[in-house]
């Protein structure tokens, strides 16, 4: 493979992984404090609606992030409420939070769908963004930065950080973190409300970063790749970057290879598409197996918190 | 505000009844006040998608029909959810179940008899059951958390489905779409009203819920399953096994969740098509709680779900309401139910913060 | 089947032995009623929004003798469909358009329990005595983005992004095929199925795949513009509209596009249906009939191009040029249509082989 199709290739793969990438590190944080939302989905198509129509009516890109954001946040708040607040099943209200999205952000979004916005151009200077080689540092928008400068913040934040350190510890124990005098609610609300802002970003990534139209569904299903993910890198950030692009190379690859005609083109597109979830099940075996308990799920994953009185 | 939760000495069963109903009554009151404020015909999508459903006598076989594999699969659901087993993978399971019967139909093409059906139906338990036997292996070997596993065997089985019609089950007269043959005429389910499309599926998913409720609390298996999810302690103590709970709920919602898939393959949809997976199994999660957990409520719940989307569906034709208006609606139902939710269990009292603040 | 007394009666006794299924009676002096169901939502930039297009053409060109015509979005291939098209029976409409291949059999069903409602099947072929189907020659179209194709790639390398390989894409991919090697015999073609109707982001994803990979012109058969926006993006030689003008979305590189306008054909069949001479068969018609349509060329075609575009066009529309005249050989170079012979429509809408230049997917 030539240098330049390598080059290529990753431009493309770093372009897919993006979203996956931001809206997962969201609901990792989400899940390390405990909870488990499973409406990633309908968030981030919340997200991409607000964010095309930001991007389309001002034009500008970094307000249509930021307002994706603060819609993702929105959204994000009825599932705390219900689940916080009221101590609602998560699973559930997941759900319909994704029926929700989907159904809000088409009804937002009509009148929206024959028209055209322009991507988010690249952060560097031309010079280096189409350069043949330094393209593959140089030649993304600041989502892709912003994706990789969270990685490093959500790590920091949950190993180094006495905020994430609480935060771990109401997600492992809430009993005990509520009778060391920890607001396990507060915690959680803010960690919910993170996530939404993250997979509000994701969302935006779509009209953004990879497609500059606004469809309906448009996200199709990579919120349940991202919750996937979560899993899949063991809940840990740096395992989460390398998930991400190896789904998104898993998802790329499928089209390179098909586009070639070469030997790979040979494995139906189905076993590709079933790839990440699958693996992803392998590694929650293999993590069982290592009995590894710093890789664990959080313990009070997916239960309400209920102090009894 | 500040809310305190106090915990009722017993479950309200006013609030237990009446929590479901105010929801309903909420969403459509809320509804259309939101409706009519961003410009559409408030009054009349209430009007399309909560009543017409069910004062137009023709609708009603829909609803039987919408409703069946969601009551089927809910009970379920119900029954793992009160073992505090959390298979979310029902979509899958149905999938399965889906799959595994016309494994048998197809290869007995015009060669069946009487026992095609019964023997379609057992494999589309089987195959349910089979596929929720993984995440129950992987929970009591390995401690594997079964939402996670389930959600993602449930993607992993859509797949399987495209690549099924797409390759080897693919209709040789079908013009190249990716879609099998018609199932042979025994391996159809039977309509049990003439001139309806009401099939067999809708009076199991009645019995279904019958036999369920009756099990539930009236035999020791029922009073197993509510003990450990209710009290995992005590149950150790009182001899349940938690790993064999946590088998039977997950062979048991996979299995029906099979069944679900069997009734449907073999009787609304007649073939395997792409477009098999329709959220059944994710919706009946959500119809599992709106049932309360329990067998009888999941036959309301199933049906209040199916008025919507059949409403749904009306609304469209009569008054031209998007098709996305109508999922917004579901999900303001539902975000209401689940918050009504903690009224059965809890009093809410408004507090002053201080008292709350570290407490 | 006509209108006439007869068929009302065997309605009204239809109607009388199911009960539950009604059926009303309608007086001819009320406006037709015309029912449209989609697989996807009329605001797709494509296919579903080409068929709702048509339908807003209808009701301007009828006027009063329709009413506003019924739009359902959304509606999956499966038994949901079958609930819908009877609502939309029952609610008395006589004359219903179901628009995907998947409603086939259901379309069948419900058409047997309402005798006196008139179906259309969109790209379909099961029909009966209220069942016609109908679809639009879009391969003649292709053949025209064909020629364009031929005579501007520089790599003489294209794409094809499909969504499933049944026939109507197959023979989009060899029709275009065919005509660009009239122009350049080396001219080849890598179709890349993605198995969906609708994901923007994987159609973006495979094009730029196949760009990177050499070829500099792109064609589609998915419902949006995502491929069409990153050729504009690479700033490759171009690509082509597919269902409507999509040049908003790729001013320079949409070279043309083929345009679904299934308006005269929605006209002609609720006059028919108003006039009780509605009779089942199969329709499909084409450039000639102005179902299918050329859009505007993009400012990057050059004239000799156009009026070579224009040539297979016409040439089409006065029968003098088809596209499936041999001879023509299959992707292994054996021939397959001898020369002089056309393929039939029989043999067209089966068809599930390519032709030479194509490099044919696993």
């Amino acid at each position: 493979m030539s240098l330049e199709l390598t080059i290529a290739i990753i431009v493309t793969v770093v372009g897919a992984s993006t979203p996956i990438l931001i809206a997962a590190l969201g609901e990792l944080v989400v899940e390390k404090s405990g909870v488990l939302n499973l409406g990633v989905e309908g968030m981030m198509l919340v997200g991409a609606i607000t964010g095309f129509v930001v991007a389309f009516t001002t034009g500008n890109h970094y307000l249509a992030i930021l307002l994706a954001a603060a819609a993702g946040v929105a959204t994000s708040m009825i599932f705390g409420f219900l689940t916080l607040s009221l101590s609602a099943n998560q699973t559930a209200t997941g759900l319909a939070l994704t029926i929700f999205g989907t159904g809000f952000s088409a009804l937002a979004g009509q009148g929206y769908s024959a028209r055209p916005v322009t991507l988010l151009g690249p952060l560097f200077p031309a010079e280096l963004a189409t350069h043949p080689i330094w393209r593959v540092l140089f030649g993304y928008s600041a989502l892709v930065y912003f994706s990789l400068a969270m990685v490093f913040a959500v790590w920091w934040f949950l190993k180094k950080s006495r905020a994430g350190l609480i935060l771990r510890a109401v997600g492992e124990n809430d009993l005990s973190a509520h009778s060391i005098g920890y607001s396990v609610i507060g915690v959680r609300y803010a960690a919910v409300a993170f996530g939404g802002a993250m997979a509000g970003i994701a969302g935006a990534c779509f009209p953004l970063l990879l497609t500059p139209q606004w469809a309906e569904r448009m996200t199709a299903g990579r919120g349940w790749i991202a919750v996937a993910l979560v899993v899949f890198a063991s809940w840990k950030p740096f395992r989460l970057l390398a998930g991400a692009y190896l789904f998104g190379l898993v998802m790329t690859m499928e089209l390179y290879a098909k586009a070639s005609g070469g030997p790979l083109s040979a494995i139906p597109a189905e076993l590709w598409s079933a790839m990440p979830y699958l693996a992803t099940v392998v590694v929650l075996v293999l993590i069982s197996i290592r009995r590894d308990a710093s890789t664990n799920a959080p313990a009070c994953l997916g239960r309400p918190f209920l102090p009894s009185n | 505000m500040q809310f305190r939760l106090e915990k009722r000495p017993e479950p309200s069963r006013l609030m237990l009844y009446g929590t479901p109903v105010a929801a309903v009554v909420l969403t459509m009151f809320i509804g259309a006040i939101i409706f009519s404020l961003i410009g559409y015909d408030g009054i009349g999508a209430v009007r399309e998608i909560f009543f017409t459903p069910l004062t137009n006598a023709f609708k009603w076989q829909d609803l039987g029909v919408k409703a069946a594999p969601l009551i089927i699969i809910g009970v379920g659901l119900s029954i793992a959810y009160r073992a505090n087993v959390w298979n979310i993978g029902a979509e899958g399971q149905y999938i399965m179940g889906g799959l595994a019967a016309p494994w048998g139909a197809l290869a007995s093409h015009g060669a069946g008899g009487w026992w095609t059906l019964p023997a379609m139906m057992i494999a589309g338990v089987a195959g349910g059951a089979a596929y929720a036997a993984i995440p129950a292996l992987l929970r009591t070997r390995l401690n594997v958390n079964e939402i996670l596993t389930s959600l993602m065997l449930t993607y992993a089985s859509v797949q399987l489905i495209y690549y099924l019609v797409r390759a080897p089950w693919k209709d040789p007269m079908g013009m190249g779409f990716p879609q099998t043959r018609r199932f042979a005429s025994e391996a159809l389910l039977p309509n049990i009203i003439p001139g309806t499309i009401v099939h067999a599926g809708v009076p199991i998913a009645i019995i279904v819920a019958l036999v369920a409720w009756f099990i539930m609390t009236r035999s020791v298996f029922g009073y197993q399953m509510r003990v450990v999810g209710a009290a995992p302690h005590a149950a150790r103590y009182g001899g349940f096994s938690e790993n064999k709970t946590i088998w039977l709920a997950l062979l048991v919602s996979g299995g029906l969740a099979g069944l679900a898939g069997m009734l449907e393959v073999a009787g609304p949809f007649q073939r395997m098509v792409p477009g098999f997976p329709t959220n059944y199994g994710f919706t009946a999660i959500i119809v599992a709680f709106l049932g309360r957990l329990n067998p009888l409520g999941v036959i309301f719940a199933g049906i209040v779900m199916a008025i919507t989307f059949v409403g749904g569906e009306i609304a469209q034709t009569t008054i031209g309401l998007s098709n996305s208006a109508t999922g917004v609606f579901q999900a303001m139902m539902l975000f209401f139910l689940l918050a009504g939710d903690i009224l059965v269990r809890y009093r809410v009292r408004r507090v002053t913060p201080q008292v709350e603040a570290r407490a | 089947m006509t209108l006439n007394r007869r068929s009302m009666l065997k309605a009204g006794v239809a109607a009388a032995t199911l009960p539950l299924l009604g059926s009303k009676a309608f007086a001819q002096s009320e406006p037709l009623k015309v029912g449209f169901m989609l697989i996807g939502t009329v605001n797709d930039n494509g296919w579903n929004f080409g068929h709702a297009q048509g339908a807003k053409f209808m009701k301007e060109q009828l006027g009063d003798l329709v009413a506003e015509p019924t739009i359902v979005e959304n509606v999956p291939e499966g038994p949901d469909c079958e609930r819908v098209l009877r609502e939309l029976a029952q609610s008395g409409h006589k004359l219903i358009f179901a628009t995907s291949f998947g409603y086939g059999d259901y379309v069948i069903k419900v058409a047997e329990q309402f005798p006196d409602v008139t179906f259309e099947h969109a790209t379909g072929y099961q029909r009966s005595a209220n069942v016609a189907t109908y679809n639009a020659r879009f391969h003649e179209g292709r053949a025209v983005c064909g020629t364009i194709a031929g005579h501007m790639s520089q790599t003489g390398k294209a794409g094809y992004i499909g969504s499933f390989p049944i026939p109507e894409v197959v023979m989009g991919i060899n029709a275009f095929v065919l005509a660009a090697r009239k122009v350049n015999p080396d001219f080849t073609i890598t179709p890349v199925y993605i198995s969906t109707w609708n994901d923007p982001a994987k159609e973006a994803d495979a094009a730029r795949a196949m760009i990177d990979q050499g070829i500099d012109i792109i064609a589609q058969h998915t419902d949006g513009p995502a491929a069409l926006q990153v050729a504009e993006e690479r700033g490759i030689v171009g690509g082509f509209g597919q269902g409507a003008d999509m040049s908003a979305f790729a001013p320079n590189a949409q070279l043309t596009s083929i345009i679904d306008h299934w308006g005269p054909h929605y006209v002609n069949s609720a006059q028919a249906v108003i006039d009780g001479t509605w009779e089942t068969g199969d329709r499909w018609p084409g450039l000639k009939e102005g179902e299918v349509q050329i859009g505007p060329y993009g400012p990057k075609v050059p004239e000799d191009v156009v009026a070579a575009a224009e040539a297979v066009k016409n040439g089409q529309i006065d029968g003098s040029f088809n596209i499936f005249t041999g001879p023509i050989n299959d992707h292994t170079g054996a021939e397959k249509v001898p020369a002089g012979v056309t393929l039939t429509d029989a043999e067209l809408l089966s068809m599930d082989w390519y032709v030479e230049g194509v490099i044919p997917p696993a």
